[in-house]
């Protein structure tokens, strides 16, 4: 592809890039994790573009207001802390979280449930342990801590095994709960539950996007220009409801998608993407 | 408390510390200043059955899974990022059922050592309720706030036996200084019976005092100069991350036990007699230089992660 049609185009991680940043509330303080660069990547653009005054903290280094030298596959990095204004310790993030002063946090799981319950610790029931995941850091204290959490993940649509078993992200039921949604596993309300933190108000994923009903459940909100509505639903382990005025994912503009390129310049943020994902890109208007 | 002048010792000593079975919290984070010497020493002293605490961590809870010497996890996270993605050692070892599966969460395992800090049997968090770490700690409890009427969990104090670091600089009395970021060093150094510390350099006093104490000397059981002691984790702004040779670890662990001791164990630890023959095994001076090299331009420091 030559630069000039490049420049006409935004990928699918650009895209998801753009919509998790749209969830940022400018002047809040908000915490990007590790492990995470489609959402570090997404801080970074909001800070430069409708959020501002964004207290952005790094994750792992804790650093403020950073301007990295370049995305690195590992977060605990200098490049990534680079031109920090002050730093964080580990208990002072934390306590701001604890004491209402997160805004925002932003979380992923393996297993993500209707209520946004999302599990990154182990597959296997009953006691059986199948497959150790990575485990949460501190995701677990901060989905009942930060005001808002923003869910993503780039691996919604299913693919099958070599014995032909579909593995969905978006599950009836975790095997494990590490964060907590909208509502506990059993459909207990999170009005019950003593959190100081509202809860997940969005998943962004590699079909769409969802927001939070009323109800806690989660409902399909937008789709993108090569998905449609069937096709997440054929790729969601449980039934949703349609948003009324379900629309298509606005695309970013040509500064924004200049900007994530100039951050990331070694594309860190397509090992999130499946390979057949890195390949998709919408046309700019 | 430790008093005493001089706590220079050498590596062998210093990680003799450490016995088999001990909880141990392991400093830095990711791949931030592990004390990857120690550990290789750890794994040459054959010391087992260890339990380990702490936040976010990588190849070094993995390096000493795949080398047998842990009992218990009670990390918060363990891999390799979008790096490498999963710790390959350490899943082996969970789901094989060698290592025991406690995992916790950062601001739990922080409130469970502030409460060893500040002497309390234990702190309360409003968090962890309503997750499954309720059934996977037993020992955490909930309580109704006598203030507030508001329902809390607390957590126990945790006093790990030992917690093991790697620092730039200390002083021979053991003060500590650490640059950039001290993730959860100074609160396992708070809250552990012992602190045994690999350090870079170790300088006088006058000079440690302008840079800094980030953890006081009576904290500090021992220390050993040990210069690249977090190879191939970063000691910025000494060092970068070496990413080739934890690729060609992450490989070593990929295709199975066997071949993890054959092509990681045995010529990066076994064959190695002490920490010098380590550097010359990764490469020398010459890779030592490239590391090094990181802040001369952005090119060079980013070739380091291709």
């Amino acid at each position: 592809m030559n630069n000039a049609a490049n420049k006409q185009t935004c990928t699918l991680g650009e895209l998801m890039i753009y919509h998790i940043a749209l969830s940022i509330e400018d002047g809040i303080l908000a915490f990007h994790g590790f492990g995470s660069p489609l959402v570090q990547l997404a801080l970074h653009l909001a800070k430069q573009s409708h959020a501002p005054n964004l207290i952005l903290v790094a994750g792992a280094t804790y650093g403020i207001n950073p301007t990295p030298a370049f995305l690195t596959p590992t977060t605990n990095d200098f490049a990534m802390n680079r031109g920090a204004e002050c730093h964080l310790n580990i208990e002072e993030l934390f306590d701001l979280a604890a004491s209402g002063r997160m805004g925002r946090m932003f979380l992923s799981g393996l297993q993500i449930d209707r209520w946004g319950n999302m599990n990154v610790t182990r597959l296997g029931n009953d006691g059986r342990l199948t497959l150790k995941l990575p485990g949460g850091g501190g995701g677990c204290n901060l989905s009942c801590d930060a005001d808002h959490v923003t869910i993503w993940t780039a691996a919604h649509r299913v693919h099958a095994d070599e014995k032909g078993r579909r593995r969905y992200r978006l599950v009836e039921r975790c095997d494990f709960v590490t964060s907590v949604g909208q509502r506990t596993a059993e459909g207990l309300p999170r009005s019950g539950m003593p959190y100081r933190g509202l809860g997940p108000d969005c998943i962004v994923t590699d079909l769409g996007i969802f927001s939070f009903h009323g109800d806690g459940h989660a409902q399909l909100r937008a789709i993108y220009p090569d998905t449609s509505v069937e096709m997440v639903a054929e790729n969601t382990g449980f039934d949703f409801p349609v948003a009324d005025n379900l629309a298509t994912a606005e695309l970013p503009n040509v500064e924004m998608i200049e900007f994530i390129r100039r951050l990331d310049p070694m594309k860190i943020h397509e090992r999130e993407l499946s390979l057949a994902d890195r390949g998709r890109s919408f046309a700019l208007k | 408390m430790y008093a005493h002048a001089d706590k220079r010792c050498p590596i062998t000593e210093l990680v003799a510390h450490i016995k088999n079975g001990d909880c141990l919290a392991i400093g830095g984070g990711l791949s931030w200043r592990e004390p990857m010497a120690a550990l290789r020493e750890l794994i040459r002293q054959d010391i087992n059955g260890l339990k380990l605490v702490g936040s976010a961590h990588g190849i070094d809870v993995d390096l000493l899974c795949g080398a047998g010497r842990v009992a218990v996890s009670a990390e918060s996270y363990v891999g390799f990022e979008q790096d490498f993605g999963m710790a390959i050692n350490y899943r082996r070892a969970c789901e094989a059922g060698f290592v025991k599966v406690e995992d916790n969460c950062c601001y739990t395992l922080v409130q469970q050592l502030r409460a060893a800090i500040s002497g309390l049997p234990f702190m309360p968090i409003r968090s962890v309720q309503g997750t499954d770490f309720m059934q996977l700690h037993p020992e955490f409890k909930t309580m109704t706030c006598p203030f507030t009427g508001e329902p809390l969990v607390l957590v126990p104090a945790l006093k790990p036996d030992i917690a093991i670091l790697h620092a730039h600089y200390a002083d021979r009395h053991g003060n500590l200084h650490i640059e950039g970021p001290p993730v959860a060093d100074i609160l396992f150094a708070k809250a552990s019976a012992k602190v045994i510390a690999t350090v870079e350099e170790i300088i006088p006093h006058q000079e440690l005092a302008q840079k800094g104490v980030t953890i006081p000397y009576f904290y500090v059981t021992a220390i050993s100069e040990v210069p690249y002691g977090a190879h191939p984790t970063a000691c910025y702004p000494h060092y970068a991350y070496d990413r080739d040779h934890t690729a060609h670890y992450y490989q070593a662990a990929k295709r199975g036990v066997d071949n993890f001791r054959d092509n990681y164990l045995k010529p990066f630890i076994h064959d190695c007699k002490d920490h010098e023959s380590y550097i010359a095994a990764i490469g020398g001076k010459t890779r030592l230089a490239q590391l090094e090299q990181w802040h001369e331009s952005t090119e060079q420091w980013m070739q380091l992660y291709e």
